[in-house]
């Protein structure tokens, strides 16, 4: 059944078909939370998905729940800091999917201040890992004349939170990067969003953790939410869905932030 | 148990360290499963057996032997109504005395560490040697009865282990190994005498020293009032063993918790122990399960370099908390590269009041200047911080102990998680009934 973006829910009511059925969609970084939530939305639309992670068992688990959408999937563990599997991983994934209409690089880093192998680790994840996805997919959707990329940051790029560190910082590159790409890549059908998620809070995620590990603070960063709630990952996902999807072709280089209301800039 | 996942721990074989400490599980006490009657926490008449048949009978913890090294160094600690002097010997031996003036009863020392001559009196100046003996009586012409006859301070019994100093008011106690058999072969593979002094702390509590015993005797409540715990340790993967009259269990450190998820990211607490370890969590490039084998591999083979000799202890005491009572009143968090030991006092007069000592130890690497020793703060339960975990033990104790004086309240409901505080209660009874006698539950 298509996704409705909440615009109706019954029989003869006008819907919104994201016409992502048949499309070839790549996520890197799918085994749980914001990419677990993405992957499951494209394959409920009738995507055909590659899937990565680090964890082999969340990889597998993933996959074989995703198959159930009746949509061909395929999957394996793949460390993005290792370059040269990466991107063996990524050409294979566009073969055995014939080509790819839609990207999503998700995985990350995470957070941590100190140790300077953080910005390393940020750098090779959460830049080098979207960086070397554009680079394999741009020549199928060139080729094809159309595809869509959506890059993930973080509202911790826009604001200053967490204390300095290369997870806000790099992150925010993404963001400049996109806006790039989607100029440079626009004459070739492809279409480059941005989405920020503020905090997204699931079983097994790091805001769990943190609720269990460093109480004030989460009650904290709750009380900062206008809705008084985190973000839930299929939350972010439907954003992601859609700016992935043909229904919005009129998106292009455009910076979604998608966080309940909890950043207090004005985007003018 | 309330868990959502497998336990991912592993131990050590017991058979592939034989001469560390030993790690079998010893076979379960067949304990029963009564109520342990709240009166045990609130009533004077079993604070008054409790003085009759373990505080005057058992081996007590006086402090650290560093601490009494040159002569005339003494310890000066109170139990119940008694305080002890402990003195090192010119020959380097041990004497214990009762700190009274055999005058007027005037205490010769208040408690603490100092370094004397000789012990003289503040009230008229009688003065005694190192060895107890009356060196001056001021005036000794005036009393016709001559001195007392004994000619001494009355003497207690002392003796050292494991860096520690003991004493017993029982002139007839078993030797101090017998008596604290097998604690020695446990622990001494961890050379406390390596390990400075980092925090030197006496706070008063509102309960029963028995209550604060059990809080650290089972990590049930870790679910209870240390949440944060969970994404620290293994609370639900513990080995008890009871011995005849001290326990332990044996806790896995640097695990999460089968009652919650495995997160992605390494908790911050964990992420602590490896920074402790020398390893640099930004590097790890393993699983979050699987960090507290890669600490520990990462100690065995990093130790020698940083002046840290592991070489008796197994692979799991490089990382979890081999935690050990020994029967009364001292809890041993015992680590590696620390120790957190805790001494548990009765009041004097009030079941419901105690004396709860912290003493934090911390390995001093070879090279390493020893550090100096930390000033004993004195303070009462709130007063301030003991930090986070000892805080909600702390916060909880004084409401235990009010409840258990309800009439309502009939005694303590113990799971198999607690074992060890029915092994507690279980040797008490020993000690005030003898072996053969009345037990907890019969009460």
């Amino acid at each position: 059944m298509p996704f409705s973006l909440g615009l109706s829910s019954g029989q003869g009511e006008p819907h919104v078909d994201l016409g992502l059925q048949g499309k070839n969609a790549i996520i890197i970084g799918a085994a749980r939370g914001i990419g677990l939530a993405t992957a499951e939305l494209l394959a409920r639309e009738g995507c055909n998905l590659a899937i990565t992670a680090r964890s082999e068992d969340g990889v597998k688990e993933a996959v074989a729940n995703l198959k159930k959408y009746g949509a061909k999937v395929i999957g394996s563990a793949i460390n993005v800091k290792n370059a040269d599997d990466y991107k063996a991983w990524l050409a294979d994934a566009i073969e055995q999917l014939g080509g790819c209409d839609i990207l999503i690089p998700i995985s990350s880093a995470g957070g941590g201040i100190g140790s300077e192998k953080y910005w390393t680790n940020a750098f090779e994840v959460d830049v080098m890992g979207p960086v070397r996805a554009v680079e394999a997919v741009l020549p199928t959707m060139t080729a094809k004349g159309e595809g869509s990329i959506v890059l993930i940051a973080t509202t911790s790029a826009g604001e200053a939170m967490g204390g300095p560190q290369a997870y806000n910082a790099l992150k925010a590159s993404l963001i400049t990067w996109g806006k790039q790409l989607a100029l440079a890549h626009g004459k070739d059908g492809i279409r480059v969003n941005v989405v920020s998620p503020g905090p997204v809070e699931f079983e097994g995620g790091n805001w769990e953790m943190i609720k269990g590990t460093m109480e004030k603070f989460y009650t904290n960063m709750l009380r900062s939410q206008p809705t008084g709630r985190f973000g839930k990952p299929e939350e972010i996902a439907r954003a992601i869905a859609f700016l992935a999807s043909p229904a919005a072709s009129w998106c292009n280089g455009s910076h979604l932030v998608v966080d309940g209301g909890f950043t207090n800039r004005t985007h003018f | 148990m309330d868990v959502i996942r497998k336990s991912d721990v592993t131990r050590v074989d017991p058979q592939a360290w034989p001469n560390g400490t030993p790690t079998e599980k010893a076979v379960d006490p067949d304990l029963g499963h009564e109520m342990i009657a709240a009166e045990r926490y609130t009533s004077q008449e079993f604070m008054q057996l409790e003085w009759e048949h373990i505080w005057t009978k058992v081996w007590l913890l006086a402090g650290r032997s560093d601490d009494i090294k040159a002569t005339g160094d003494y310890i000066c600690t109170d139990i119940g109504k008694e305080s002890v002097l402990i003195v090192r010997q010119a020959d380097g031996s041990l004497r214990g005395f009762h700190n009274i003036c055999l005058h007027r009863g005037n205490k010769l020392r208040p408690e603490g560490l100092g370094n004397v001559e000789n012990f003289r009196c503040l009230y008229h100046h009688w003065t005694y040697g190192l060895d107890g003996a009356i060196q001056k009586i001021p005036d000794l012409d005036t009393f016709p009865q001559g001195a007392p006859p004994e000619g001494k301070l009355p003497p207690i019994v002392c003796g050292e282990w494991g860096s520690f100093v003991w004493f017993s008011l029982n002139p007839d106690v078993e030797p101090l190994e017998t008596y604290l058999d097998p604690i020695p072969r446990h622990l001494n593979p961890y050379h406390f005498e390596r390990m400075a002094l980092k925090r030197d702390v006496t706070v008063e509590w509102d309960c029963n020293w028995k209550a604060s015993v059990d809080a650290f005797n089972e990590s049930y409540h870790v679910q209870g009032i240390h949440p944060q715990l969970l994404w620290y340790l293994d609370d639900t993967n513990i080995q008890i063993d009871c011995y005849e009259r001290h326990n332990r269990y044996l806790i896995p450190f640097a695990a999460i918790s089968p009652r919650v998820r495995v997160p992605s990211a390494i908790p911050p607490a964990i992420e602590e122990i490896m920074l402790k370890a020398g390893m640099d969590p930004a590097e790890y490039e393993g699983r979050v399960s699987d960090i507290r084998r890669d600490v520990q591999k990462f100690m065995r083979a990093n130790g020698p370099k940083v002046g840290k000799d592991y070489s008796e202890l197994n692979d799991d005491q490089l990382t979890d908390d081999y935690h050990y009572m020994i029967f009364p009143n001292v809890t041993l968090n015992t680590h590696a590269d620390d120790l957190m030991l805790f001494r548990q006092r009765p009041h004097p007069t009030d079941p419901d009041k105690m004396f709860y000592d912290i003493w934090v130890f911390e390995l001093v690497a070879d090279g390493e200047e020893w550090p100096e020793r930390p000033r004993h703060r004195h303070m009462k339960h709130g007063d301030r911080t003991i930090g986070q975990v000892l805080d909600q033990d702390a916060y909880n104790l004084p409401v235990v102990q009010k409840g258990m004086h309800s009439s309502a309240f009939k005694g303590l409901w113990l799971g198999d998680q607690e074992l060890r505080i029915r092994h507690f209660h279980k040797v008490i009874d020993d000690y005030i009934n003898g072996p053969a006698g009345q037990t907890a539950g019969d009460d």
